[in-house]
């Protein structure tokens, strides 16, 4: 497998093979241990010395279904730390085929400058200026970059709020239907691509067998027992394709663990309208779909196709977490509604979660009314035309509450939370204030173990240990490439050795007891937190905001009651 | 007893004529646990049943006139 850096600077492009000390690597882990490797970790993330990873899955392009993120990393512009956010859509599995484990942009083109990214069958990259692509939406940027290039293309692009250098901008990604709809959206990953001057990567999606196996026989026995797995989940088998992860909207409000109204309480008046059993009846009544596939190489289908009243496409997938953020965070209970703005994020790029939070910060600081539908789309166009408030609110909740000096904002490093509210659902609490991610609930969410009966969501007793595990786990299966929903039903001990079997027919090892998930996640784990440490963070960083501790929060009127020490026990390794 | 239930994710298709705005009356003798209200209504004892907020366990008693909302298990979103 290979390397293309790409140096924005000079505009010089080298392909190597992977070296030795990043062998074994993929996704999350490969672009963790880079940046903790390659990264002056003080530098200014949205300066030349910053390194903005593309990396695939280990198992990207392998015929492991389910593998098709693509992690991208960098130090991040919104919480000064280490990050990755990861994507589906086709462009992991497009480089995966093509041989290509990860693109590391380095550098900095001049001001003003921005180009395209375009790597052809052969594997071959090349700048090719983008002055004519400038400020454009992502929508209409992907529809004429597939226009001019073909339809063979996977593309990651950014909107006008990456050009802008906004914090909260995200990497859009095709999906199967060739729209920029899926985000790598947490941490502003948006906003290093745009300062490096870089538009829009495309990747020919032709490639094949590009990704070598070593065993190519015992590959395929572990995938079959894999696949098997994965579709006997009951989740995967009945929940997401027909919810999709809007699923959740009903049981979090019913355990009065919706953040909502900037996190004021904990259940939504009027969830019921905006759950994702309503969705999917407008979705059905309307002729949308769904049950879509979204990701190349997916069975499980959480993706779906929102159409308005005449049939026409509106936005895909209509998400919980943007459903929470547009919807429980700024009390608009019009799924119509919220299905505009998640359009209108994809289309500025930013991230839906941040975007969210940042309007309902505004809202609670009093400067529009919660449930003011017109007002929070007028806030979107304000991030889309770069307005002076709406820089504001592209910097995210954060940046907002200090615009209005509100200290009630929901964020951890400088991100803000996903739609679990810390209050009642203690573990993801834990994983808020813990993650080298900042605020990242895929980093290690707890709710499942709530919503399989497992453990309790207002005890303390299990959180520390639940999220410890979980965190560990995904640190793992992100560095395959293995995307959330498949990673959840493959979170014990005979899905580990399922797994392990995999990884060794792979690479043409044997994998130890140790090695999968705990050795690979740790490693991962400690490459981040190193990195954060070297920038300057400290355990009380690992902190949630002083509100969560004091103020309770209805319906059940608790607090964060998880100690200081109990948060350092996570990753005392 | 007298409870009302309300079913998520896809359980309500399993019960033809389901209305989700009005759920479904269930009767039940006076000790009757989530155990038994799952067996009454023929779901899996993995589903996941909440009433006033709390996910409780299948040994849990049930009270009458109580709202209880039930799921299927997930695993993460």
């Amino acid at each position: 497998m290979k390397l293309i850096r790409v140096n924005m600077t000079d505009k010089t492009i080298h392909t190597e093979d992977v070296p030795p000390e990043y062998a074994g690597l993929g996704g999350r882990g490969l672009s963790s241990v880079i940046i903790n490797t390659e990264v002056p970790p003080r530098c200014d993330p949205l300066g030349p010395e910053n390194k903005l990873i593309f990396a695939a899955g280990l198992l990207s392009g392998t015929t492991m279904p389910n593998t098709s993120r693509l992690s991208i990393g960098a130090k991040s512009p919104l919480t000064g730390g280490i990050k990755e956010s990861n994507v589906g859509g086709m462009i992991a599995v497009a480089m995966g085929r093509l041989g290509i484990q990860a693109i590391i942009v380095e550098g900095q083109a001049p001001e003003g400058e921005l180009y395209l990214l375009k790597i052809d069958g052969n594997g071959n990259a090349s700048l090719i200026p983008a002055q004519e692509y400038k400020g454009m939406r992502t929508y209409p940027l992907v529809e004429k970059l597939l226009a001019t290039y073909g339809k063979d293309y996977a593309v990651v692009c950014i909107g006008p709020a990456g050009e802008y250098k906004m914090p909260i901008a995200s990497v859009q990604a095709s999906d199967v239907d060739d729209r920029p709809c899926r985000a790598a959206g947490r941490g502003g990953m948006g906003a290093v691509m745009g300062a490096k001057g870089l538009k829009a990567i495309l990747v020919d999606r032709r490639g094949k067998d590009g990704n070598p196996v070593a065993d190519p026989e015992a590959f395929r026995e572990a995938v079959k027992n894999l696949v098997q797995m994965i579709k006997s989940d009951p989740m995967n088998a009945e929940v997401m394709p027909n919810l999709g992860t809007a699923a959740l909207v009903a049981p979090v409000n019913s355990m009065g663990g919706f953040p909502s109204y900037n996190a004021r309480k904990g259940v939504l008046d009027g969830w019921e309208n905006i759950c994702g059993e309503r969705m999917a009846e407008i979705i059905k009544e309307r002729g949308g779909n769904p049950t879509h596939r979204g990701c190349d190489q997916c069975i499980i289908f959480c993706s779906n196709v929102y159409v308005d009243k005449d049939g026409k496409y509106v936005t895909s997938a209509l998400e919980y977490e943007t459903i929470w953020a547009m919807g429980g965070m700024t009390g608009i209970t019009d799924l119509d509604v919220i299905a505009r703005l998640d359009n209108l994020c994809d289309d500025i790029g930013v991230d839906t979660m941040s975007a969210g939070v940042a309007i309902a910060v505004a809202m609670d600081s009093g400067y529009r009314n919660f449930g003011d539908a017109a007002a929070a789309i007028e806030m979107m166009e304000e991030i889309g035309k770069g307005t002076e408030f709406g820089r504001i609110l592209g910097g995210g909740g954060v940046a907002v509450g200090k615009h209005f000096n509100n200290p009630r904002v929901p964020a951890v490093k400088g991100q803000t939370i996903a739609a679990y509210d810390p209050r009642a659902l203690l573990g993801l609490g834990v994983t808020f204030a813990t993650s080298p991610m900042g605020a990242d609930h895929t980093a290690g969410n707890v709710v499942g173990a709530y919503l399989t009966g497992m453990l309790d969501p207002l005890k303390p007793e299990g959180q520390v240990e639940t999220s410890r595990f979980l965190q560990i786990a995904i640190a793992a299966y992100d560095t395959l490439g293995l995307c959330f929903m498949a990673s959840v039903a493959l979170l014990n001990p005979e899905a580990f050795e399922a797994v392990s079997k995999l990884i060794g027919a792979k690479l043409g090892q044997t994998l130890g007891p140790d090695e999968f998930p705990f050795g690979l996640g740790l490693r991962v784990l400690k490459a981040e937190r190193e990195f954060n440490r070297r920038v300057g963070f400290t355990k009380e960083d690992d902190r949630l905001p002083r509100f969560f501790y004091e103020e309770p929060l209805p319906p059940h009127n608790t607090v964060f009651v998880i100690r200081d020490e109990e948060l350092d026990s996570v990753f005392d390794f | 007893m007298r409870v009302v239930v309300k079913l998520y994710g896809t359980l309500g298709q399993t019960f033809p004529g389901y209305q989700p705005s009005r759920g479904i009356e269930v009767n039940l003798p006076e000790e009757a646990t989530v155990r038994d209200l799952l067996a009454h209504l023929g779901l899996p004892e993995r589903a996941i049943v909440i009433v006033g907020g709390r996910v409780l366990p299948a040994d849990a008693g049930l009270q009458n006139n109580a709202p209880v909302s039930i799921f299927q298990p997930i695993g993460g979103g």
